[in-house]
């Protein structure tokens, strides 16, 4: 089930939130773990039992990784548990990217495995080894209650697109303390919740679907223009920020309903200054993770100089492939380590110097690699940024390229205001001076762009979550 | 307001409108057909354990709950009044209103699908029209784009182009151009066609390049039925409905029209249209093969006709002249087959098509 769909708005969304506030704080998991089940079957049925024998290896590892604490058998639960875990998420997602290369390589025909990706497996995989190393670190006490563990793993808000919520992050708020501090504490948490997922569907939906458009309008034409791959690469750049960046703010939102705290996603990533500045204002929750359980444990940057830049290498070659099974994801993950480790060698402080340098060198690196992520292959990335550079015998525009910047012109201003902190600022500052007059604003805005979205979804058939294949 | 009353507001009203709209939708009773949208729209979908298994179960129902939501048109209305007011789109789902009227975004010249369709041209001349046709003769409709595109600031198809890729490929084939006597108001405002009570003059100029003469009067005769045509649909702007206007000869009268179809006799006209596209009316909209037959006609030939949706409103003006035509359409009917039905010679051939379809041409068969 995807959020921006008329079952999870105007059925699951309103029967799970009554089930879970009629019910008492001791069934609050057992209706989230269970709508959480519906929620995944509903796009997923075959997949819902290998999300189950994780969740169950996990939470049966944990347990074992607590009750052994310091001694070898501890350890050998941890390793068997994320084999597993590493072991599910490679056969599913790499073994054919795997088997088409050897093929490749040595001309040989092995047969491709019949296999689809489970949804959401990249994220719930890496919540699980998350908690058994935080557990083997004695960060966290395992979950003896299996009913909490799964609705932690399972919790739909976050199922399949995150953002990686760490077990430590709500493991107090699974055992519902922090909403037993009063009526008007809940209230004002579920309308901000509310507020949070009608701006996250209201990226999704009313920017980038629409720049989503744009985008597959140029996948299509043979009318090709340097324009026209200029505005494909705008498109697709922001596309990507209010899809994704929408998905997170749905999802902290209804962890917020429900009364979770998730940890912040995005925080305006095309503001930033240097490459390593958007990595940590970009996906946070999996720059965090992988910096927490792979760079750290390589031995970070407190090492020599070669084995330093062969742990931000791996890094991010793991996070090219956490992506997708594709050499475009790869390229995509070494073109930043390589751009990380230049900065960090010497180019971050002559970046700090500049005043406008920084933003358009990092806005333009951004929209190259997003194009490499954004391809289907190597060569039409590389075809692509040919074309924007004036390398292709191609005209500099065309009627339809003309065409479509005028006609997608006023959402891309948008989308562009709209990815800076600029709006926030102002409304909070028109907040502190008109506080009556934003009070009353507020609801009529929210159901505005609410009817709105269900008017984009009922006329939409341009819905897919980028994040989903992930 | 107070901060409180906000936050009351705010969880009471989301909540009204999502529960109102699932209760609604509920309630309500389904549509079997989408009038605008000239469609059926999805039913509730059979519960099988195969279907939830493989999760066509689900798939089937977000399409009912998008198909039968509360005030869907309204909904898709409030869309394109976005998409254009808001956020300044010339188009909505790839339609473009311009002098009144809607059409279609339709600029990238598909030269392998021009191909394909001369090839298949070709093919029928080969296997049904060589040796046995006496004149055949090409004629090109121009699609609305041709007369609103440009000048509007919309990209469009290269027609001079086009029309000399496809008239190039068809050596054997007389080209008739009618494009200088059309003009945007020949066109349905909502609709892909021409308006058959307007292209008189031009069925005039075909007959007369065919060495015949169109010289009944006929008198326009008007549905009832407001005409949303398929752009309307597409699009969902709130415009005026088109007025479908039939031309009537007694002459008609006469004529038997044989659906090989239905294996049935059919009038001309199909006035009780319960389709929901109205233009269906015409010769009762796709058919792969039909005759006119016409014992009184000003000769006793014969013209083939191979055509789309286009030549529906046209051919009746034919019928005074030709004491037989037969239509063919091979969107549905392979050419192999078609041999079969076309056993006499001496007769004259019209290919007649849209450049819509030249430029689209995957369905020929």
């Amino acid at each position: 089930m995807v959020f921006s769909s008329i079952s999870f708005l105007f059925y699951f969304i309103p029967v799970t939130v009554l089930l879970y506030y009629m019910v008492s704080d001791k069934l609050k998991n057992t209706v989230l773990l269970l709508s959480s089940i519906v929620f995944y079957a509903w796009g997923e049925p075959r997949y819902l039992i290998v999300m189950t024998v994780m969740i169950l290896q996990g939470y049966f590892f944990g347990i074992c990784i607590e009750k052994y604490s310091g001694s070898r058998y501890s350890k050998a639960a941890l390793m068997v548990s994320v084999i597993l875990s590493i072991g599910t998420l490679c056969y599913f997602k790499y073994v054919n990217f795997l088997i088409e290369n050897i093929n490749k390589a040595a001309g040989m025909t092995i047969p491709l495995l019949k296999i689809t990706l489970p949804i959401g497996i990249s994220f719930y995989t890496f919540q699980l080894i998350s908690y058994v190393l935080d557990v083997y670190w004695g960060r966290v006490t395992a979950q003896k209650n299996v009913i909490n563990f799964g609705a932690y793993v399972s919790m739909f808000p976050q199922l399949i697109a995150g953002p990686i919520v760490r077990y430590a992050d709500i493991k107090s708020e699974l055992v519902h303390k922090k909403k037993t501090d009063g009526n008007q504490y809940k209230i004002s948490e579920i309308a901000y919740g509310i507020r949070r997922f009608v701006i996250g569907l209201s990226k999704k939906i009313l920017v980038a679907n629409v720049l989503g458009e744009l985008a597959a309008v140029y996948k299509k034409t043979d009318d090709d223009s340097i324009l026209f791959v200029w505005l494909y690469a705008i498109a697709c750049t922001l596309q990507l920020y209010f899809d994704f960046s929408g998905y997170s703010d749905m999802a902290i939102g209804l962890g917020r309903i429900l009364g979770f705290t998730f940890p912040e996603n995005f925080n305006y990533p095309y503001i930033s200054g240097s490459i390593t500045e958007f990595w940590r204002r970009w996906h946070i929750s999996l720059g965090s993770w992988f910096r927490d359980y792979l760079y750290i444990p390589l031995g970070g940057n407190r090492v020599s100089k070669a084995r330093w830049i062969f742990n931000i290498a791996a890094c991010w070659l793991a996070t090219g492939l956490w992506h997708g099974a594709a050499w475009n994801f790869i390229i995509w993950g070494l073109l930043f380590a390589l751009l990380l480790i230049i900065e960090k060698l010497f180019l971050l402080k002559y970046l700090e110097k500049t005043r406008l340098i920084k933003y358009i060198y990092v806005l333009l690196w951004v929209i190259v690699s997003f194009i490499i992520f954004d391809a289907a292959s190597i060569s039409t990335a590389f075809a692509a940024i040919c074309k924007m550079v004036g390398f292709y015998n191609i005209p500099f525009l065309t009627t339809a390229s003309l065409y479509y910047l005028k006609s997608y012109a006023v959402i891309i201003i948008i989308a562009i205001i709209g990815a800076t902190p600029y709006p926030k600022i102002i409304w909070n500052q028109f907040e502190k001076k008109f506080i009556h007059m934003t009070n009353a604003a507020e609801p009529l805005g929210i159901m505005l762009l609410l009817v709105l979205c269900t008017a984009f979804l009922i006329d939409g058939s341009f819905n897919p979550f980028l994040y989903f294949r992930f | 307001m107070k901060r409180k009353y906000k936050e009351y507001v705010i969880i009471t009203t989301v909540l009204i409108y999502l529960t109102g709209f699932a209760v609604w939708g509920i309630l309500k009773k389904d549509n079997d057909i989408s009038f605008y949208e000239r469609r059926r729209l999805a039913g509730y979908p059979d519960i099988k354990l195969s279907s939830m298994i493989n999760g066509k179960w689900m798939e089937d129902t977000e399409r009912y709950l998008l198909d039968q939501f509360p005030l869907r048109q309204g909904f898709r209305e409030l869309k394109a009044i976005t998409m254009y007011s808001v956020f300044r789109q010339k188009d909505n789902n790839g339609i473009y209103m311009a002098d009144g009227s809607l059409s279609k975004l339709d600029y990238v010249l598909d030269e392998k699908s021009l191909q394909y369709a001369t090839d298949r041209f070709r093919y029928l001349f080969r296997t049904c029209l060589q040796g046995k046709a006496d004149n055949i003769y090409v004629s090109i409709i121009p699609d609305k784009n041709y007369y609103m595109a440009e000048k509007n600031g919309y990209p469009t198809l290269d027609y001079k182009l086009l029309i000399d890729k496809v008239t190039g490929q068809m050596d054997y084939a007389a080209y008739i151009d009618i494009t200088d006597l059309l003009e945007l108001n020949d066109y349905y405002r909502t609709d892909i066609h021409w308006r058959q009570e307007k292209i008189k003059d031009v069925a005039e100029k075909i007959a007369s390049e065919m060495g015949k003469k169109i010289t009944e009067d006929y008198i326009n005769k008007k549905s009832d039925i407001p005409f949303y045509g398929v752009y309307y649909g597409q699009n969902s702007l709130p415009v005026e409905a088109d007025t479908l206007y039939y031309v009537y000869h007694e002459l008609f009268e006469q004529c038997s029209i044989y659906d090989y179809e239905t294996d049935a006799y059919v009038p001309m006209y199909h006035i009780e249209n319960e389709y929901a596209d109205l233009y269906d009316l015409f010769l009762h909209g796709a058919k792969s093969l039909l005759t006119i037959k016409n014992p009184q006609a000003k000769s006793d030939e014969t013209l083939v006709v191979f055509r789309d949706s286009f030549g529906s409103s046209i051919m009746p003006y034919f019928a005074e002249i030709y004491s037989e035509i037969i239509m063919a359409d091979i969107r549905y009917l392979a050419p192999d087959v078609l041999q079969y039905y076309l056993k006499g010679s001496d007769f004259d051939v019209l290919f007649l098509y849209s450049t819509t379809l030249l430029n689209n041409s995957k369905t020929l068969r």
